[in-house]
C-alpha cells in the first residue's frame, strides 16, 4: 500500500491561535484505498488538522501536498478541485433549502448558467440511495432529525465524487443502523481507491474499519503506524500516554460532612423523577452518554430551568432554589460547559472577569473599591497559578486557563456547592491536572463539588461517588471501589452489570 | 424510491414546498383584497387596478431589495436614500443628450455601483451591515441634495403617462422583475445567497463564494431601490431629494410581515411580496376610510408586532399541547 504515492499529505505543519500552539509539527499522509484513523483526546488538535487538510485554515508553517506536490495557498475551493471532501462535525446545511439543493450546494450541475435540476436529481438520487436516504428530495432539511441530517451531510460529500474523504465523528448522531450503512459505504469507497481519514471516539469502529492510525496528543504525533496488532488498550495508551496516577490527585480519606443537597422525585428538563444527594467534602461525578440529562440536573439544582421535586433540601433549607439569585444566596455556583459564551466575557481582561461576581460585594457606598479589587485579583491569580499579566484579554489564554478563570471568579463568594459542567472539555493535560488539584482542594475545604463529565477516567479517578444517568434516570450509583470505567460505560450504555456486553 | 424522472419534477416539488407556512399570509392578503374591492369597487376596472398597482409597485421593489439582504443575513438602512437618489438622477439626466434611455442606464448603474461598494465594505472588512448602510444612507442623502437641492428636474410626460397612467404597465413590470428573480434563484449564486445567510461557515465550506454572494446581494438590492426611485420620479413628474425616506422602514416592515427572518436564510421572496401587498392595501384602506394619520401609524405598528408575535404564540401554544 505504501508503495503508492499519498493523495494528500501534511508535512510538518504548525498552527496556533491567539499565540497558543495547537499543532506542533504534524505529519500525516493519506494513501488511496486505505482507511486512516485519526485519534486523539479532545483538544489534541484533530479539528485543526482537518481544517488544514481541507483548506479552511492555512498552516503557520509547513506544507500541504496534493499528489506529492506542495500547494501554495490552499483554500476550500482548491481542496474541492483536488477532490477532497469533508464531513464536518458541525453540519454545513441550510435549513430552509431542500435535501437535493443542500447536497448540490457549491457543486451544482449547470445548464445555461441555471442549476440543472434534472441532472441534480439524478446525481442526488444516486448518492442518497448509497446512504439509504429515502426521504423526498424536495423536503427541507429543517424537517429532518439530527441523524438524518448527518446522512445528508455524508451524501453531500459523496456527491462531489471525492478522491479523499475526511469524516469527522460521523457516527456521533447516527443510529446503529445508519452507522452500519456508513461502514458499508466506507468499505465501498476504499475498494474503489478513495483515500479516507476517519476520526472517531468509538474505538471499536476504528478497529473494524481502519488499517492505519495516526495518534495526536497535545498537538504532536505520538503514533503513525499500522493498526494490525494493536488492541483498544494499546490505542488508549497512545492517546493518553501518561499513567493516570500522575494525573489525578490522591483521594482524601472518605470523610463526608453534612448533607448539602438532598432531593427526591426530582425532575428538570430531561431528568425524570430521580433522587440525588451530596455531602460537604465530596466530589460527586455525573456520567453517561452525551445528552442524558446531566446538564439539566445541574441547571435544575441551580434554579436556572424549571424543576420540581417531591422532597428537596438545599444547603439546609427546604425546597429548591426558585431562581439563580436564590441559588447563589444558598451558596451554589454553576460553571457552564460553554465557557466562551456563557462563562466568560472573552474580550475583557482576566482581571475584570475574575472580579465580575464580586463587584457588588466589594463596592463601598455604591462605588467600586479599586484597592480591594486589586488585592482580590492578585490573590486569585496566585491561587490559580494564572501566569503573566492579568490585564490581557481572557481570549488570549488557552482553553484550560480560560476554564481556570471561569472557576476562580466564583471563589470570593465562598460557595458551599460548586456545580461544574464538563470543566475539562478541550483542556490540555497539564491544566487538567491543575484543575483536578483545585477541585480536590475545594472538597478538602468542606465544599461539595458536583461535576458532570464526558471524560470517563476523570469520573473514575477524581470522584468519590459517581451517578450515571441514562435517558434522564439514574442508571447506576457507584462509590469507592465500585467505580470503574467498565461499570460507568456499562451503565451508560444500558448493559447489565453482570451480563454480557450488547 | 422513484426512478430518475423527467426534468422539472424536482424543481416543481421544491417550489411547491416553499409555499408551506405561507397559507395564513395568503388568506389574510386575499381577505384584505376582497375588503378593498368591496369598499372601492373601482379597483376592478383597468384604470383602478392600474392606480392600485402603481401605489404598490415601488413598495414591492424596495421590499424585494430589503428581503434580498435579510435572506442573506444582512439588512439595509440605505433603501430610502437610494430611492431618493434614483429619483434625483432620473430627473436630472433625462433631459441630457442620451435622453430617457441614458437616464435609465444612469439610475441602474448608480444603484448597482453603490450597492456593490456597500456590499464590498460589509463583506471584505467584515463590518456589520446595519452600521455601513446607516453611514451610507447619510452619504447618499447628501449626494442627492447636492445634485438637486430642492424638488424639480425633468421627467418627460410620455414616460410618466406610460408608467403611471391608466394602463397596468407597472404591474407587468413587477411580473417581469419577479420572473427575473425566479431565474436568479435558479442559479447557483442565487441559492448561495440563501445558504450564506443561514449558515455562512457551512456555505463557505461547501464552496459557495460567500463574499461574492454578499456583494451581489447588495448590488441587486441597490439596483432595485434605485429603480423604485425612477418610478417614483415618473409618478410625481419630478425629482425630490428626500422623497424616499419612508421606504426604509416600510421595506423592513413589509419583509417582516411576509415572514422574512432577521437572522438570515429564513423566509421567501414570495412571502415578502405578499407582505408588501398587505402593507400597501392596509395603508390604502386606512387612508380611504379616513383614519387620521396618527391612527394609521399606530395601527401599522400594532399589525407588524402582531404579525411577528402571532406565529410565535401559536408555536408555543402547540408545543404545550
Amino acid at each position: 500500500m505504501t508503495d503508492q504515492k499519498p493523495l494528500l499529505e501534511a508535512r510538518q505543519v504548525f498552527k496556533g491561535f491567539f499565540g497558543n500552539p495547537v499543532l506542533k509539527g504534524v505529519d500525516i499522509a493519506l494513501h488511496p484505498g486505505r482507511v486512516h484513523a485519526l485519534l486523539g483526546e479532545n483538544g489534541a488538535g484533530k479539528s485543526t488538522l482537518i481544517n488544514l487538510l481541507s483548506g479552511a485554515l492555512q498552516p503557520d508553517s509547513g506544507t500541504i501536498a496534493v499528489d506529492g506536490k506542495p500547494v501554495g495557498r490552499f483554500s476550500p475551493a482548491a481542496a474541492r478541485a483536488a477532490g477532497i471532501a469533508v464531513v464536518q462535525q458541525e453540519l454545513s446545511l441550510t435549513a430552509d433549502l431542500s435535501i437535493a439543493e443542500n447536497i448540490g450546494l457549491g457543486a451544482f450541475p449547470r445548464r445555461f448558467g441555471l442549476i440543472d435540476y434534472a441532472e441534480l436529481h439524478r446525481g442526488v438520487r444516486n448518492v442518497c440511495d448509497m446512504v439509504g436516504l429515502t426521504e423526498p428530495l424536495d423536503m427541507p432539511v429543517a424537517d429532518l432529525a439530527l441523524g438524518r441530517r448527518q446522512m445528508v451531510e455524508i451524501a453531500k460529500a459523496l456527491f462531489r465524487r471525492p478522491r479523499v474523504l475526511i469524516l469527522d465523528e460521523p457516527t456521533s448522531s447516527l443510529s446503529a443502523h445508519e452507522a452500519g450503512i456508513l461502514a458499508r459505504v466506507i468499505e465501498t469507497l476504499r475498494d474503489r481507491g478513495t483515500a479516507l481519514l476517519y476520526i472517531s471516539h468509538r474505538l471499536n469502529e476504528v478497529q473494524a474499519l481502519c488499517s492505519h492510525v495516526t495518534v495526536l496528543k497535545d498537538g504532536g504525533v505520538t503514533a503513525d503506524q499500522s493498526l494490525s496488532g494493536i488492541d483498544g488498550e494499546g490505542l488508549v495508551r497512545l492517546m493518553v500516554g501518561r499513567e493516570t496516577g500522575d494525573l489525578f490527585p490522591p483521594r482524601a480519606a472518605a470523610n463526608p460532612g453534612a448533607l448539602r443537597i438532598n432531593v427526591e422525585g426530582f425532575s428538570a428538563g430531561l431528568v425524570r423523577d430521580i433522587g440525588f444527594s451530596g455531602r460537604a467534602g465530596e466530589i460527586v461525578g455525573i456520567g453517561g452518554l452525551v445528552g442524558q440529562g446531566q446538564e439539566d440536573l445541574l441547571l435544575g439544582l441551580y434554579g436556572a430551568i424549571p424543576a420540581r421535586a417531591a422532597k428537596a433540601e438545599v444547603s439546609g433549607k427546604p425546597g429548591l432554589p426558585a431562581h439563580v439569585g436564590s441559588a447563589n444566596a444558598a451558596g451554589l455556583v454553576y460553571v457552564p460547559a460553554d465557557r466562551k459564551h456563557e462563562g466568560l466575557v472573552l474580550p475583557h481582561s482576566i482581571a475584570s472577569n475574575l472580579i465580575l461576581p464580586s463587584l457588588g460585594r466589594l463596592a463601598r457606598n455604591g462605588f467600586r473599591d479599586r484597592g480591594a479589587e486589586t488585592r482580590l485579583i492578585a490573590e486569585l491569580a496566585k491561587r490559580l497559578t494564572i501566569k503573566g499579566d492579568v490585564a490581557r484579554p481572557v481570549q488570549a489564554l488557552s482553553g484550560g486557563n480560560q476554564q481556570k478563570v471561569a472557576l476562580a471568579k466564583w471563589l470570593p463568594l465562598d460557595p458551599s456547592v460548586l456545580l461544574l459542567n464538563d470543566p475539562t472539555r478541550g483542556v490540555d493535560i497539564e491544566t487538567k491536572r491543575e484543575i483536578y488539584l483545585m477541585l480536590r482542594g475545594f472538597a478538602a475545604e468542606g465544599r461539595l463539588v458536583i461535576i458532570a463529565s464526558s471524560d470517563t477516567p476523570e469520573l473514575v479517578h477524581l470522584c468519590d461517588r459517581v451517578v450515571v444517568l441514562r435517558e434522564g434516570r439514574v442508571a447506576a450509583e457507584l462509590a469507592g471501589e465500585a467505580i470503574s470505567e467498565e461499570a460507568i460505560v456499562g451503565a451508560a450504555m444500558g448493559v447489565d452489570r453482570k451480563g454480557t456486553a450488547a | 424510491m422513484s426512478a430518475v424522472s423527467s426534468s422539472g419534477w424536482l424543481y416543481g416539488a421544491i417550489q411547491r414546498r416553499r409555499n408551506r407556512g405561507l397559507g395564513g399570509l395568503y388568506l389574510v392578503v386575499a381577505a384584505f383584497l376582497i375588503l378593498y374591492a368591496v369598499l372601492f369597487p373601482g379597483i376592478l376596472s383597468v384604470g383602478g387596478f392600474s392606480k392600485f398597482t402603481q401605489n404598490w409597485f415601488p413598495l414591492a421593489l424596495v421590499t424585494m431589495a430589503q428581503a434580498l439582504l435579510m435572506l442573506n443575513g444582512g439588512i439595509t438602512l440605505a433603501i430610502g436614500p437610494l430611492v431618493s437618489l434614483g429619483a434625483v438622477i432620473a430627473a436630472t439626466t433625462m433631459e441630457g443628450v442620451f435622453g430617457v434611455p441614458g437616464g435609465i442606464v444612469a439610475v441602474a448603474f448608480t444603484g448597482l455601483a453603490i450597492g456593490a461598494v456597500i456590499g464590498a465594505i460589509v463583506a471584505h472588512l467584515r463590518l456589520p451591515a446595519i452600521i455601513v448602510t446607516l453611514a451610507g444612507s447619510f452619504i447618499i442623502t447628501g449626494v442627492a441634495l447636492i445634485l438637486l437641492p430642492r424638488p424639480g428636474g425633468f421627467i418627460p410626460d410620455w414616460l410618466s403617462n406610460m408608467l403611471a397612467g391608466h394602463t397596468p404597465v407597472a404591474f407587468l413590470l413587477l411580473v417581469v422583475v419577479l420572473l427575473a428573480w425566479k431565474a436568479f434563484l435558479a442559479t447557483p449564486l442565487g441559492l448561495g445567497i440563501y445558504a450564506a445567510g443561514d449558515n455562512p461557515v457551512g456555505a463557505f465550506r461547501s464552496g459557495v463564494p460567500v463574499e461574492r454572494a454578499k456583494i451581489v446581494a447588495f448590488a441587486l438590492s441597490g439596483l432595485l431601490a434605485a429603480l423604485a426611485g425612477l418610478f417614483v420620479a415618473a409618478q410625481t413628474g419630478s425629482g425630490d431629494p428626500v422623497i424616499g425616506t419612508p421606504f426604509t422602514l416600510n421595506s423592513i416592515a413589509a419583509a417582516v410581515l411576509g415572514g422574512v427572518g432577521f437572522l438570515g436564510g429564513k423566509g421567501t421572496m414570495r412571502g415578502a411580496i405578499c407582505g408588501s401587498l398587505l402593507l400597501s392595501v392596509m395603508i390604502n384602506v386606512m387612508f380611504f376610510l379616513g383614519f387620521p394619520p396618527v391612527a394609521q401609524y399606530i395601527a401599522q405598528g400594532l399589525i407588524i408586532v402582531g404579525a411577528v408575535a402571532v406565529p410565535e404564540l401559536l408555536k408555543s401554544w402547540r408545543a404545550k399541547r
